[in-house]
C-alpha cells in the first residue's frame, strides 16, 4: 500500500489536542510549568515550527547518524591519533567534554518538560524529538572519551564533572540551572532553543567540527557534525514560541528572557569557545580568532534574528563588543594560573609566534595582556616556577561565577560591580550580571560561589588542599598543569641567548 | 576581631583578589599584604614608587587613606573592594 506523503497528514496528526473534560486545563499544564503569561491555548495552536519531521523518518536519519559515528568510534580505538596528541587538542577535548557531556542530559529533561509541559501541540511534538537528541548527544558524549580514560584520567571529568563541585562547574550548573532546569516551558524554549541553541551553540558546533577536522580528529568532527545536525532542527522551537508572545501582547518578557540567557551563556561560550580558538589550538591550525568568529558567526546573525523576530537587540551590546575583547583574555590568564584547579592541562601559549599573532588580531593585546604573561614569562625564564602559582583567590561573580577580571596593564579595568541585598554583599563581573541578578534576587540570593563557601565554612579548614578535594581535584583526576610543560617559553630564551 | 577578607583591586593587575585584612593593621601593611599576592606574580613592580590605598568608586577619585592608619580606623570591612595604586613619593 502506497504511504501518503508527509505534507497530507502532518497538520492533521501534529495538531491533535483535546479539550479536558474531567480536570481543568490548569491542573494539567500549570502555568509555573508550561505557560505563565496566560496566552490562549488558540493562540498556542497556531505554533508552526519551520523544520518538519515525522517519527519515520526521524527514526531512518538518527540510525544513520549514530551509524556513522559510532562506526568512526570504533576506529578510535584502533588509532594513534591520541598517542601524539597535542596537550592543547587534548585540553579543548577535555574542557568540552567536562562541561557539555552530562549537561546534555539536563538538556534531554529540559526538552522533557516541553513534551509534557509545552502549551501547544507541535511545540511537544517537536520537543520529543529534540528530548531524544539530546539523550543521543549524552551517550554519544560520554562513550567517546571513555575510550581516552585509560591514557588520561582527566577524560573521566565528562562522566564525573557535573558529580562535582569544582568552581568551573558551578558557574556552568548555575546558568544551565537557571535557563534550563528551572523555567517553565515557555520560558525555557525562548531561553534555550533560541537563545543558547540558536544565537550560540548551533554555529559554534560548525567551527568546532572545522577546527577538529584542521587538527586531524576526525573522530570528534564527526562527533560534533552529527550532534550539530540536530541542533540545527530542535533550535527552531524557539523562534514560533517568541512570535507568539509578540502577538499576544508578552514582547517584553520576551525579551527579557532573551537577554537574561544570551548573556548567562555568553560568559560561559567565552571560555569554552574563546580560549581554545586562541590559545589551545596550536597556531598552525588556527583558522580564525575568537573575535573574527563571533562577529562574523554570532553578533551579526544573531542581531539580525532577533531583530527579524520583532525583539530588539540587547541593551548590553555595546558591552558584549568590549566582552569579545576581554574576556576570554582574562580567562586563560585566570585558568593557567589557577591550572591545579582545573581538570585539563591548559597550556599558556604565549611565545613570541603566538604573541605577534594576538597581537595582530586584538591590537592592544601586547601593552595590555601582554604586561601580566610579561610577569609569568620573566619568572618561568629565572626558574621562579613558584612564583606562577598565586598564594590567593580571586574573587567570583556572584552571577556567572567566573572570576572577577578585566583588561590589565594601563588600563586598568577590573572592578567588582557590588550590589547590597537585604543584608548581604554580591559582588558582579558586569553590568549585565548585576542587571540579571535585579530581575529577579530571590532567584538568585541564596547561592554561594566557591569563595563564599570558603568564608561561609562550607569548605573547613579552607586551605588549598581541601579546597582541591572539595573541587573534585585529587579524587577524579589529577589537577592542571602547563600543556606544554613552558615550552612557549623557549622563544624568549632563543631570544635573550641571541 | 580576627582577619577579613576584602577584595584588593592592585593597579595594572588583571583580577581583583581575595586579600585577608587585620583590623590593627596599617594601610601600609594593607597594601603590602596585597601587593604579594599581585607584583611579581601577574604584575610587574614599579620600584622607586609607593603604594596607597583608597576605597574602590567608580571614578577612581576617592582620597588615599592616610598611610599609618589602621584598617580598623578605615572603617574597612569584609569584602569591601580597594584600590592599591602606585604613586611617586612624596605626591599626596
Amino acid at each position: 500500500m502506497a504511504l501518503l506523503d508527509r505534507s497530507d497528514w502532518y497538520d492533521i496528526a501534529r495538531d491533535t489536542n483535546w479539550t479536558p473534560g474531567y480536570v481543568p486545563r490548569e491542573e494539567i499544564f500549570p502555568p509555573q510549568l508550561s505557560d505563565p503569561y496566560g496566552i490562549p491555548v488558540e493562540q498556542w495552536e497556531t505554533f508552526d515550527e519551520p523544520y518538519k519531521v515525522s517519527y519515520r523518518e526521524y527514526v531512518k536519519i538518527q540510525r544513520e547518524k549514530d551509524s556513522s559515528a559510532y562506526s568512526v568510534k570504533a576506529a578510535l580505538s584502533r588509532s594513534k591519533f591520541h598517542d601524539d596528541l597535542d596537550e592543547g587538542w587534548a585540553s579543548v577535548l577535555k574542557l568540552h567534554y567536562g562541561a557539555v557531556a552530562l549537561t546534555e542530559y539536563q538538556a534531554c529533561q529540559f526538552q522533557a518538560r516541553m513534551v509534557r509541559f509545552g502549551p501547544s501541540p507541535s511545540m511537544r511534538n517537536m520537543a520529543t524529538y529534540g528530548m531524544l537528541d539530546e539523550l543521543r548527544h549524552a551517550q554519544l558524549q560520554l562513550f567517546f572519551p571513555h575510550e581516552l580514560v585509560s591514557r588520561d584520567r582527566q577524560y573521566d571529568w565528562a562522566h564525573e564533572a557535573a558529580h562535582t563541585k569544582n568552581w568551573a562547574v558551578l558557574g556552568g550548573r548555575h546558568a544551565i540551572d537557571d535557563i534550563m532546569m528551572c523555567r517553565d516551558a515557555v520560558t525555557g524554549t525562548i531561553m534555550v532553543s533560541f537563545a543558547f541553541e540558536t544565537g550560540l551553540t548551533n554555529l559554534q558546533m560548525v567551527g568546532l567540527s572545522t577546527d577538529a577536522a584542521n587538527m586531524g580528529d576526525f573522530t570528534f568532527a564527526n562527533m560534533i557534525t552529527s550532534i550539530q545536525s540536530d541542533e540545527a532542527r530542535h533550535a527552531q522551537l524557539g523562534s514560533p514560541a517568541i512570535e507568539i508572545m509578540i502577538n499576544n501582547g508578552k514582547k517584553k518578557e520576551a525579551q527579557q528572557a532573551v537577554d537574561v540567557a544570551f548573556w548567562r551563556m555568553w560568559r560561559l561560550f567565552a571560555i569554552t569557545v574563546g580560549i581554545p580558538m586562541d590559545y589551545y589550538i596550536p597556531l598552525d591550525q588556527r583558522h580564525l580568532s575568537f573575535k573574527e568568529f563571533m562577529h562574523e558567526w554570532i553578533i551579526r546573525q544573531y542581531d539580525r534574528q532577533v531583530r527579524d523576530l520583532g525583539l530588539e537587540t540587547p541593551w548590553y551590546w555595546d558591552l558584549l563588543a568590549d566582552d569579545i575583547e576581554n574576556h576570554h583574555h582574562c580567562q586563560q590568564g585566570g585558568i593557567w594560573s589557577w591550572r591545579p584547579t582545573v581538570w585539563w592541562n591548559p597550556p599558556g601559549a604565549v611565545g613570541p609566534r603566538e604573541r605577534e599573532w594576538l597581537e595582530e588580531k586584538y591590537p592592544g593585546w601586547n601593552d595590555s595582556y601582554g604586561t601580566y604573561w610579561d610577569v609569568i614569562t620573566d619568572n618561568l625564564l629565572h626558574g621562579r616556577e613558584e612564583k606562577t602559582h598565586p598564594e590567593c583567590i580571586p574573587i567570583i561573580c556572584n552571577m556567572c561565577q567566573i572570576p572577577i577580571s578585566n583588561r590589565p596593564g594601563e588600563a586598568w579595568k577590573a572592578r567588582a560591580l557590588q550590589l547590597e541585598h537585604e543584608g548581604r554583599r554580591y559582588n558582579f563581573c558586569t553590568e549585565p550580571c548585576r542587571w540579571i541578578f535585579t530581575t529577579d534576587p530571590d532567584r538568585y540570593k541564596h547561592h554561594l560561589t566557591i569563595v563564599d563557601r570558603m568564608y561561609s565554612g562550607e569548605i573547613d579548614p579552607p586551605t588549598l588542599d581541601n579546597v582541591l578535594t572539595y573541587m573534585g581535584i585529587g579524587v577524579v583526576s589529577e589537577g592542571g598543569r602547563d600543556g606544554h610543560d613552558y615550552s612557549w617559553v623557549d622563544g624568549f630564551r632563543t631570544q635573550a641567548a641571541e | 576581631m580576627s582577619a577579613f577578607p576584602i577584595l584588593s583591586r592592585f593597579q595594572n593587575d588583571c583580577h581583583v583578589k581575595v586579600v585577608e585584612a587585620e583590623p590593627a593593621q596599617s594601610i601600609d601593611a594593607l597594601a603590602e599584604a596585597c601587593a604579594y599576592h599581585s607584583i611579581g606574580v601577574h604584575v610587574k613592580d614599579q620600584p622607586g614608587k609607593i603604594l596607597r590605598v583608597r576605597p574602590t568608586s567608580d571614578n577612581d577619585d576617592a582620597a588615599p587613606w592616610p598611610r599609618e592608619m589602621t584598617v580598623a580606623e578605615a572603617g574597612i570591612k569584609y569584602f569591601d573592594s580597594i584600590d592599591i595604586y602606585f604613586t611617586d613619593p612624596g605626591a599626596g
